[in-house]
């Protein structure tokens, strides 16, 4: 079965960025092919089936709950974690970092495990940019004179900061 | 061993002076033979834009990421600096922490585009501040080559703004185009510092932050083109720009403006008459061959190459009337002391100088859209001159729009801190990111270094590049003049920062590495600017200099050393301005003689 949609539903709560806007970046299918080519399919299997079984958000003290466990399960896992922290940087930089050595002694070795761009595409498409209001240092220039306005960050759901920028 | 047909004249080396006078000279129908040591690929449009995917899918977007060089044609790259393991061999004591770029197009394909006039004072440092030595020229000498150079660049500024320290203007002189809008940033900072009030000793002065003339395209005053994006083709044919007649706010001047708003020499290249120019790219100029009884220069061998990635060559010599060195300043020396020619008293080489860097950078208390435009819009210049001079090095600033890259790595390494570090996700996350990267500032404060003859770029048998030339071995060291400059410099930042409500993070050490200085029990850590100059000093006294003010040996009577080796002096103003005007000025000379 493709792991894509669960994959997708991952990225998306842990970059909070909306899954339509991880899938306009057009790197879904080439980052979810990098981290299995690199830490292989059965752990990333893991994380996914893992990130499925925790309880859905419905209600305030169940998202606490599912924030807690998210946390506890996945980002506090030696093993799960830095895998779930280089899916973030990837959707925001378009750069796989090689896993920190501890990782690479206890789970390792994973040859492909180096630092790289994706793709020059994977760069350009960055979520990091669209965060704070900018654009990828030499591409989809905002136009001329554009920087002399103040930026504009784009509001997203889920923004702890009330006001809007 | 081949002999080419004659022409007017060769030149080694397709940066900007070279560009500048090929256009010159071809313009006056003058036949003219173009050596370039690297790759002719930012030629077309096409293989310019294979440099920028380059970047883009480069790990570390490094001024060079875009560029690199052929195996037969090294350069000098930042990564090196700190294994000190590169083109350079550096003697030491302090390490010389810039770079250039040898491929068609030179330093200018990865330059960041300022284009200040050298103060009035900055020709005279040795009668009006009793430091350094005196150009053989002065600003008036200088002021119509300047004007003419900020056409050729397509420098964007307002004369009103460019008045300040006895720089002064033609009455109906304007630049070519509007100045560049500041930036966000720079408006929030200038609100803030605008006025404040700098003592050193009995003098003061007010700073300003002050939009600087760039050479990149806006908004054109009455007739003036502006030039865009360069496609030329091997059958000599060129298709005109579609892209590049105006910045668009890429961010990315250093290492790769993607449109080519920005100049670059190939820009001038492509104005050159083709009718008169014979380009040879990949031909590296590997020894000036001189007649011993006169001095006179007899051919310029070169080495020709046709992989990038090999290093087979087969040698050649190149001939005409006159010989123009254009291949920077360091090459230009490592070119003449590899041919055996050390200049009056063995000066080649000598005074090598920079502008030896600090960052300072801080959060603003207001997002204030880092990351956004040309990568910088503004400066601090007020600090540029005065009678302190003769105590310690001035120093100008340089306002960044694109946050913390240069001196953290920002903003991946702003992202890596919040995700490795910080252990944020999700909303905590892009919120985090969102409040910090888009307050992050920047300045770098370039301080002024003067000539010392122990600064050196020689040459030794040791150390050869694959082709056999010899590699630049440098000696240098900044010394106390400078460094009583970055105490002043450092302290101002610190008081500007202060005023503006920016917390600082200079001294915070989660900078990146740089090469450091001690001075008066401080560390500084410095940068490179990318400003080499001196290394064939001109002057009046051919015991005294290498060049004449016309950029002619004085030993070698057919032989011309052009760029910003020539300067005696460098003050505070980045380069190539003055160099393009010196250029322009030999250009002429040379139409004046080789037409007779
Ligand atoms: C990161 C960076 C930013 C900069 N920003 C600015 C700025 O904002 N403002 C400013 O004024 N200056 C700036 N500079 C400096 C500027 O790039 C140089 O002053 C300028 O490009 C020098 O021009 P040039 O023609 O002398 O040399 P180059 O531009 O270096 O051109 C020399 C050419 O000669 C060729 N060559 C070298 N050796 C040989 C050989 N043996 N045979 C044949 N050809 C050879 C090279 O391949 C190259 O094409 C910057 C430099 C750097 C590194
Ligand atoms: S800001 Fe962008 S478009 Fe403008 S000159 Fe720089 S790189 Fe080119």
């Amino acid at each position: 079965m493709s792991q894509l949609e669960p994959f997708l539903a991952f990225s998306a709560e842990v970059t909070a960025f909306p899954i339509v806007e991880l899938q306009g970046t057009g790197q879904a299918e080439s980052y979810l092919q990098t981290v299995e080519d690199i830490v292989g399919t059965q752990r990333l299997d893991r994380l996914l089936v893992l990130y499925q079984s925790l309880p859905l958000a419905t209600r305030e003290d169940i998202r606490q709950a599912r924030a807690d466990r998210l946390r506890r399960d996945i980002f506090g896992s030696d093993e799960l974690g830095p895998i779930a922290r280089n899916i973030i940087k990837l959707w925001y930089s378009g750069t796989w970092y090689e896993l920190p050595s501890a990782w690479t002694e206890a789970y390792g070795p994973a040859p492909q495990d180096v630092t790289f761009v994706v793709a020059p595409s994977s760069y350009v498409e960055g979520l990091l940019w669209t965060a704070i209001g900018a654009h990828p240092a030499g591409a989809k220039a905002p136009g001329y004179a554009s920087w002399q306005w103040p930026p504009h960050i784009p509001p997203f759901a889920g923004d702890p900061a009330a006001t809007p920028r | 061993m081949t002999s080419d047909t004659p022409f007017d004249a060769v030149i080694v080396g397709a940066g900007v002076a070279g560009a500048l006078i090929a256009k010159q000279l071809t313009g006056a129908g003058l036949r003219v033979l173009l050596l370039e040591a690297g790759p002719g690929t930012s030629q077309s449009f096409n293989g310019y834009s294979r440099h920028l995917q380059q970047f883009y899918g480069a790990t570390s977007k490094s001024a060079e990421s875009p560029w690199p060089p052929a195996a037969a044609a090294p350069q000098p790259d930042s990564s090196d600096l700190r294994n000190n393991n590169g083109y350079f061999v550096q003697r030491g004591p302090d390490l010389y922490g810039s770079t250039y770029t040898r491929t068609w197009g030179g330093s200018t394909l990865h330059w960041l585009g300022v284009s200040l006039r050298m103060l009035p004072e900055d020709f005279r440092m040795h009668s009006r501040h009793g430091v350094g030595r005196d150009w053989p020229l002065g600003y008036n000498d200088l002021a119509p080559f300047y004007a003419r150079a900020e056409h050729e660049l397509g420098v964007s500024a307002d004369v009103a703004d460019q008045r300040y320290h006895g720089v002064s203007f033609a009455e109906d002189y304007d630049y070519p185009m509007q100045r560049v809008p500041l930036s966000y940033s720079d408006r929030v900072l200038g609100a803030a510092v605008d006025g404040m009030t700098v003592w050193f000793d009995h003098e003061s002065f007010d700073l300003k932050v002050r939009s600087y003339p760039a050479a990149r395209n806006s908004i054109p005053r009455g007739a003036y083109q502006p030039v865009g994006a360069v496609d030329l083709h091997d059958d000599g044919s060129s298709n005109p720009p579609l892209l590049g007649g105006r910045c668009q706010g890429n961010t990315s001047c250093t290492p790769i403006c993607p449109v080519q708003a920005k100049y670059n020499a190939g820009k001038s290249l492509a104005q050159a008459d083709r009718r008169y120019l014979t380009m040879l790219v990949q031909a590296v100029a590997s020894k000036i061959l001189v007649d011993p009884a006169n001095g006179g220069v007899q051919g310029i061998e070169y080495k020709r190459y046709q992989d990038p990635a090999s290093t087979r060559f087969t040698t050649a010599v190149a001939k005409g009337r006159v010989y123009i060195l254009t291949a920077h300043a360091v090459e230009n020396a490592r070119l003449m002391l590899a041919s055996g020619l050390t200049g009056p008293r063995g000066q080649v080489g000598q005074t090598l100088m920079d502008h030896p860097a600090l960052y300072a950078w801080g959060l603003a208390p207001l997002a204030i859209g880092a990351f956004r435009g040309p990568q910088s819009s503004a400066g601090i210049e007020d600090l540029r001159g005065g009678a302190f001079r003769a105590r310690h090095a001035a120093f100008r600033f340089d306002i960044g729009n694109d946050g913390w890259r240069s001196t953290t790595g920002a903003p991946d390494s702003t992202v890596s801190e919040a995700v490795m570090s910080q252990r944020l996700f999700g909303t905590a996350l892009r919120d985090q990111l969102a409040n910090l990267l888009s307050r992050q500032v920047r300045m770098s404060l370039a301080i002024e270094q003067l000539p010392d003859p122990a600064n050196a770029v020689t040459v030794d048998p040791q150390y050869l590049d694959a082709l056999g030339n010899p590699r630049p071995v440098i000696s240098y060291h900044i010394d106390d003049y400078t460094k009583a400059g970055m105490v002043a410099a450092s302290g101002v930042a610190r008081a500007l920062f202060r005023r503006a409500g920016v917390q600082d993070f200079s001294e915070s050490g989660n900078g990146s590495w740089f090469p450091s200085v001690y001075y008066q029990g401080r560390e500084f850590h410095y940068h490179g600017m990318g400003h080499f100059s001196g290394t064939h000093a001109m002057g009046d006294d051919p015991q005294q200099s290498v060049i004449d003010p016309d950029q002619r040996a004085w030993q070698h009577h057919n032989l011309f050393l052009a760029g910003s080796g020539s300067f005696p002096t460098m003050g505070t103003s980045n380069p190539t301005l003055t160099l393009a005007a010196l250029a322009l000025r030999t250009a002429d000379h040379l139409v004046a003689t080789l037409q007779q």
